[in-house]
């Protein structure tokens, strides 16, 4: 990416814009903005973005239609904002085909950070699959089906093992219940959230120093969840 | 229909009275060499007098005009002929109509006064039965109940629908469940107060006919109907202005809470901003540093106060709806105790067992009971104190949750009134926040069938609450377990 990355903004609120306009182009990003869904999908076609920054409650067409009609076409990442209450609407959206989510209020570190995730894993899907996966002291190697803490292997059962890779795959990115249970268990059992949460329990008393505090498989509440990557 | 009361008229009342005279005369033509004419004359009024008392005005008249032929036609000379040939009989004929026209007219109206005065009192019972029945009721159904079962009772109706066709239309069918005869209703009663008509009765009773009395009657139970309707109609909007009144007061209440609370985060957010852009304060000096931190700290408490506010309206208006799934409590503790608070030292010890079965939880709804009561206990505890945060499960297949702090004691007589909105014991203040945490938590801790409630503890405070093991009958279910690669 020798060009800086280009970011359309598709926000109704003005001041959003203007503030996410100056703070992004101070941080050499190129962005477009967009007041209304219809207005976005057309700058996108014109000018396809490299990532997409989607508030969902648009007036006329929204978020979450504009959301669909983009991957349609393409594959950019979706980063839609919500409010606190809407813990529905992001899974919905992410189960459109967003890649992640913020809640506003944000700070403005969040924003990038979510940015630098999402461009860092646009990249890693286009060029040759990475078969190890570092965060902190764990290793998850893809390729060999180990996985190390300090070093030191830990073992892990089938399905547990399944989990974290496919958290680690997504590393950055926040995975809803239905798309974890989904694509660990199997399409009938999404809904079964407690397997999830029994797992989850499991592995984090495995890897985690302190399974109370992850440092490495967080909990995105009422979505979903995120593992983090060096 | 007069055709018809006519024929029913003359063959219940004249034709016995015709009758009783025939039966008369066969007897005296039997006794009449015993008898003389006066005396036949005066057993004549005998079924006369009977007629008129029995069949009322009309049969006695009748009775009389037939006993007048009869007894001219079979025993006054020249017998079998309607002449008179002496004086004297033409006098006792003349006398004997005279009088028994006068005593089946005195013996008739005395009957017919007898029957409208029974008449009378029947209607006179029947409205204090739907008066005394109707009286201190206040809703409608009620009261269209009553009139309707109190006409079935007096009118023996085949069928009775009320109707009312104001704000809320409303139908009553009786006998309930019976279906409406394919005929047109027999009568129809407007039920209506002033010009207004709030609705019409329908009955069906196609024999005997409804009397003109009956009918009388009717129009009587419809206005009281229409005035108990009056009357409830009121009492209801009284009682709405009433709870209008109420929720302006919280609304009051909530505007003066809130603008206060909304106030104090933006006053400081203004006065950071515009210090900075003053100029006055140095790129790298530490205020600068610290007015910028007031900004975001303001501003995150202005969302947690919106956030509230959101929660409370949802939970007023019975919108709260509770997604509950498997969740672990431990889980959701973490989740919470991950998120920056604005805590003086305190120190949150967690104290859950690790084999607590997964509980049936909205996992967001959850965080924020647990937010509020971790937030009111860095409030009100002592700064460098400890949070103990545990749960267990008790006997009656619940989990008890405990937070306690190590705060001071809530008066007993506060205890309970501390979860109503906008309690507070503290002056307002002194402790920042909307006065509705603690109600929050109630809301929700309700909707999760759970119960919530505060007590003093040997050196601090604690709030409890329960939640239920199972949903829907249902205990958690129990993945399956595999083993180690």
């Amino acid at each position: 990416m020798s060009t800086s990355p280009h970011i359309l903004v598709i926000d109704d609120e003005p001041q959003i814009l203007r503030a996410l306009k100056t703070i992004l182009v101070e941080k050499e990003f190129k962005v477009t903005t967009a007041a209304r869904g219809e207005q976005g999908l057309t700058l996108a076609a014109a000018d396809p973005p490299d990532i997409v920054i989607l508030d969902l409650g648009l007036p006329g067409m929204d978020g979450f239609e504009v959301c669909a009609r983009l991957r349609e076409w393409t594959q950019c990442p979706i980063i839609v904002l919500s409010v606190r209450e809407g813990e529905r609407d992001k899974v919905a959206a992410l189960d459109k085909g967003a890649d992640d989510y913020l809640t506003k209020p944000f700070g403005i570190e969040e924003l990038l950070a979510r940015v630098r995730v999402a461009l860092r894993h646009a990249g890693r899907a286009k060029s040759s699959k990475a078969t190890k996966i570092t965060s902190g002291q764990i290793v998850v190697d893809l390729a060999w089906h180990i996985v190390t803490r300090n070093g030191k292997e830990v073992k892990l059962t089938a399905t547990e093992f399944k989990l974290l890779a496919y958290l680690a795959t997504n590393a950055g990115r926040v995975l809803t219940h239905q798309a974890i249970l989904t694509h660990v268990w199997d399409p009938a059992d999404a809904d079964r959230v407690e397997y999830l949460r029994v797992y989850m329990r499991q592995l984090r008393k495995k890897l985690e120093a302190n399974p109370e505090q992850p440092e490495f498989i967080l909990t995105e509440p009422g979505v979903g969840y995120r593992f983090l990557a060096d | 229909m007069r055709r018809s009361s006519f024929t029913s008229e003359f063959l219940l009342h004249y034709i016995p009275a015709a009758f009783s005279i025939a039966s008369t005369t066969l007897l005296l033509n039997v006794l009449r060499q015993a008898l003389d004419t006066p005396l036949v004359a005066l057993l004549y009024l005998l079924p006369v007098g009977l007629s008129a008392s029995l069949w009322g005005l009309g049969a006695g008249v009748i009775a009389a005009m037939a006993a007048f032929l009869a007894f001219n036609y079979f025993f006054i000379k020249p017998h079998f002929t309607l002449t008179v040939h002496s004086p004297g009989d033409l006098v006792v004929l003349v006398v004997f109509l005279t009088v028994a026209v006068v005593i089946s007219q005195l013996v008739g109206r005395a009957r017919s006064g007898q029957a409208t005065a029974k008449a009378r009192e029947f209607e006179a019972t029947q409205l204090y039965e739907l008066s005394a029945s109707l009286t201190g009721y206040l809703d409608t159904q009620t009261i269209v109940r009553i009139v309707a079962e109190q006409i079935r009772g007096f009118l023996h109706t085949e069928k009775i629908e009320f109707f009312l066709h104001n704000s809320e239309p409303l139908s009553l069918k009786l006998p309930i469940g019976a279906s409406s005869p394919e005929r047109q209703a027999d009568l129809i009663l407007p039920v209506q107060a002033g010009k207004t008509v709030l609705g019409e009765i329908r009955l069906w009773r196609a024999t005997p006919l409804i009397s003109a009395s009956e009918k009388r009657l009717l129009k009587i139970f419809a206005d009281q109907a229409a005035f108990a309707l009056e009357r409830a109609h009121l009492a209801e909007a009284e009682s709405r202005a009433k709870v209008l009144e109420e929720s302006d007061r919280m609304k009051t209440a909530l505007l003066s809470s809130v603008s206060h609370e909304l106030r104090t985060p933006l006053a400081t957010i203004k006065a950071a901003a515009t210090s900075l852009r003053s100029g006055e304060v140095g790129w790298d000096s530490k205020a600068r540093e610290d007015l910028l931190g007031a900004v975001e700290d303001e501003a995150d408490h202005l969302n947690l106060l919106v956030g509230n506010l959101l929660n409370m309206s949802r939970i007023e208006a019975n919108q709260l709806k509770p997604e509950r799934q498997w969740n672990l409590l431990s889980e959701i503790v973490a989740s919470v105790l991950s998120r920056p608070h604005s805590s003086e030292g305190h120190k949150v010890e967690v104290d859950i067992p690790e084999d607590l079965p997964l509980l049936p939880m909205d996992f967001v709804q959850m965080e924020q009971v647990f937010t509020n009561l971790i937030n009111n206990s860095f409030k009100y505890a002592p700064a460098g104190t400890t949070v103990r945060l545990s749960a267990r499960v008790s006997q009656d297949s619940t989990v008890l949750v405990q937070v306690a702090n190590q705060g001071p004691p809530v008066p007993a007589q506060d205890l309970e009134r501390i979860f109503e909105k906008f309690h507070r014991i503290t002056a307002a203040d002194r402790v920042t926040g909307t006065g509705l945490g603690l109600s929050i938590c109630k809301g929700i801790i309700a909707a999760h069938d759970g119960r919530i409630w505060a007590e003093n503890l040997p050196a601090g405070f604690a709030i409890n609450f329960t939640l239920p093991l199972s949903i829907d009958g249902k205990l958690a279910p129990q993945p399956p377990l595999e083993a180690e690669a």
